[in-house]
């Protein structure tokens, strides 16, 4: 193994390449345009293409063109600039063309944007939140291969820190199980053979090969994000087994939860992590299972409370949530603010924590 | 001084804490220690924060190195060794310095009262140092030598190969100079007794 020191925009760049993505198309914005910078140097010598696309929704739709063509291809901007290209990712999504979308988000606001759909019509987005260089770069990997694998646009978490902090990583492509030929895909082979394909969302089809039609497609597109929510799901726990307070967080937020947990354990607390690795589909039967046992749920994230509403809907006991996050950036508008930042996260979960561990002094009133 | 560990609860790391005025050279600095370290097959992060201005604004930058995967966080907790290019925008590095951990000052432009009942104070006038060497600005590189001198993190020949290879091809000619800079700051520290130890 040679370690490279490399920023996590790069690193990203870099496992975008062994997935071979042969096409990136954005449009510059903070903290993203380190990632679009990285393509534009090295998709070239990879044989792929960057364009630096004149809007947002220009770049997405370049992308999934591309994509509908056959070749793994990328997007990605901020949650600003993903909110622009919310109709190319519905389409994506109900005409079945892969899609890899990076938000290199400025805070964890955009929860509900990546989790929720976005566009129209009924559709989610695989999302995963790495928690630091070394994940996104498998994560980055993993996306290419699911969103080929189901046919769907998919997203990466990542953040200001991931795209701009530097570590020695070694990006190894990951070893993941083949896929089928794209027999879908609009590669012109088929053409004037009188079935050539299509990428269509209301998949009518023509007169001498009727396609399902809207109604049919997106019941069966429907059926698909329901399965996908049964098996994509993806989670870990640290102390999670015998603890009294359980926090829940995702992505950079999530890696300076585990670093206080780690802390706190080490003092005698018996705190855990639960940390989704995929923001949609939600783990949620894993965090009834974690939840089973422990006396109350600290939710953590960078945003006024968005994670909070899938914690609700599946924690054990909806009564021992309490939320310890918050709105938290920084003058520039641009990153992450004081909120993460392992001293006031361990302040905030001790608050919670020591409070309700020593029955003696607890305070009588009820906390809501 | 033992080698001592705060940047995690697990696994001996060592954080670096780099601050100063944009233009002082600290990006740089930072980012040749983080390189050289990866040179050294050692695991390394380099995290940076800096305002909107390219000069005359605060710049702060974080080095980790460990010798297995870093548990560090891109925003550090505690440092176990800091750098001040100058007294102004040092309060968020000193705050997260750990008691007794190795300080370097440059002593050129903070004054002598700065930190004065602090231990493990090294004050080396690193920007006197460069304009003697005559890389007026190459006062970081100047620190960073006297910085790898006292702890050892990374020898002189690994420094200047380093930093020759960051330099882009139109600033190639500064090589010579920050060369000199970072021997000038060795030298400054190897020949003054302190009390700070190896502490990588």
């Amino acid at each position: 193994m040679t370690l490279e020191l490399l920023q996590g925009s790069v690193a990203i760049t870099r496992a975008a390449l062994a997935a071979d993505c042969k096409f990136f198309a954005g449009y510059p914005m903070s903290p993203f345009t380190p990632l679009l910078e990285a393509m534009s140097r090295e998709m070239a010598d990879a044989s792929g293409v960057c364009i630096n696309a004149e809007s947002e929704i220009e770049g997405a739709n370049m992308a999934l063109g591309a994509s509908a063509a056959g070749f793994r291809a990328a997007t990605g901007s901020c949650g600003q600039g993903i909110a622009l290209m919310q109709e190319t990712i519905a389409e994506a999504a109900l005409n079945e063309t892969p899609l890899v979308v990076f938000n290199m988000a400025r805070n964890q606001q955009d929860y509900y944007q990546c989790t929720r759909g976005g566009g129209w019509g009924d559709y989610r987005t695989i999302t995963l939140a790495p928690k630091d260089i070394t994940e996104a770069v498998e994560h980055t990997q993993l996306l290419f291969h699911l969103a080929d694998k189901h046919r769907a646009p998919v997203i990466l978490y990542g953040d200001d820190l991931l795209a701009k902090t530097l570590v020695g990583v070694d990006v190894a492509p990951l070893d993941l199980p083949e896929l089928p030929a794209k027999d879908w895909a609009l590669d012109g082979s088929a053409s004037g053979t009188g079935s050539s394909r299509q990428v269509w969302t209301f998949a009518m089809g023509k007169k001498n090969d009727p396609g399902p039609g809207p109604d049919g497609q997106w019941r069966r597109v429907a059926a698909k994000f329901a399965e996908i929510e049964q098996v994509e799901a993806r989670h870990e726990t640290v102390h999670a087994e015998d603890a009294e307070t359980l926090v829940v967080a995702f992505g950079s937020a999530a890696k300076f939860a585990e670093y206080v947990v780690e802390e706190l354990r080490e003092e005698g607390h018996r705190v855990g992590l639960f940390r989704p690795i995929t923001l949609w589909p939600f783990p949620g039967a894993a965090l009834a299972e974690a939840t089973r046992g422990v006396e109350r749920v600290l939710v953590f994230e960078l945003n006024a409370g968005q994670m909070i509403d899938d914690v609700r809907q599946w924690a054990h006991d909806r009564d021992t949530i309490r939320f310890i996050g918050g709105v938290s950036i920084d003058e520039s508008g641009l990153a992450f603010g004081p909120l993460l930042d392992a001293p006031v996260i361990r302040e905030r979960i001790l608050a919670e924590h020591a409070e309700h561990a020593e029955p003696a002094a607890a305070v009588p009133t009820a906390r809501s | 001084m033992s080698p001592t560990s705060t940047t995690g609860p697990r696994g001996r790391e060592h954080a670096l804490m780099v601050s100063g005025i944009g233009g002082q050279g600290i990006q740089l600095l930072a980012k040749t220690l983080a390189q050289a370290l990866t040179a050294q097959g050692r695991y390394a992060m380099l995290g940076a924060e800096y305002g909107g201005e390219m000069r005359g604004g605060p710049t702060q930058a974080t080095v980790v190195v460990g010798d297995a995967p870093l548990r560090a966080l891109p925003i550090v907790p505690r440092a176990d060794a800091a750098i001040l290019m100058h007294d102004r925008f040092s309060e968020n590095t000193l705050a997260r310095l750990a008691a007794g951990g190795l300080t370097l000052v440059n002593s050129s432009v903070a004054p002598e009262e700065f930190l004065a009942d602090r231990e493990h104070v090294v004050r080396v006038p690193a920007t006197v140092l460069a304009r003697e060497a005559g890389a007026a600005q190459a006062g970081g590189f100047a620190m960073l030598g006297a910085y790898c001198a006292l702890t050892g993190a990374a020898g002189h020949d690994e420094l200047v190969a380093t930093m020759t290879a960051l330099l882009p091809p139109y600033r190639r000619q500064h090589a010579e100079g920050n060369a000199r800079a970072l021997e000038a700051g060795a030298a400054h520290v190897t020949s003054v007794p302190t009390a700070a130890g190896a502490l990588t």
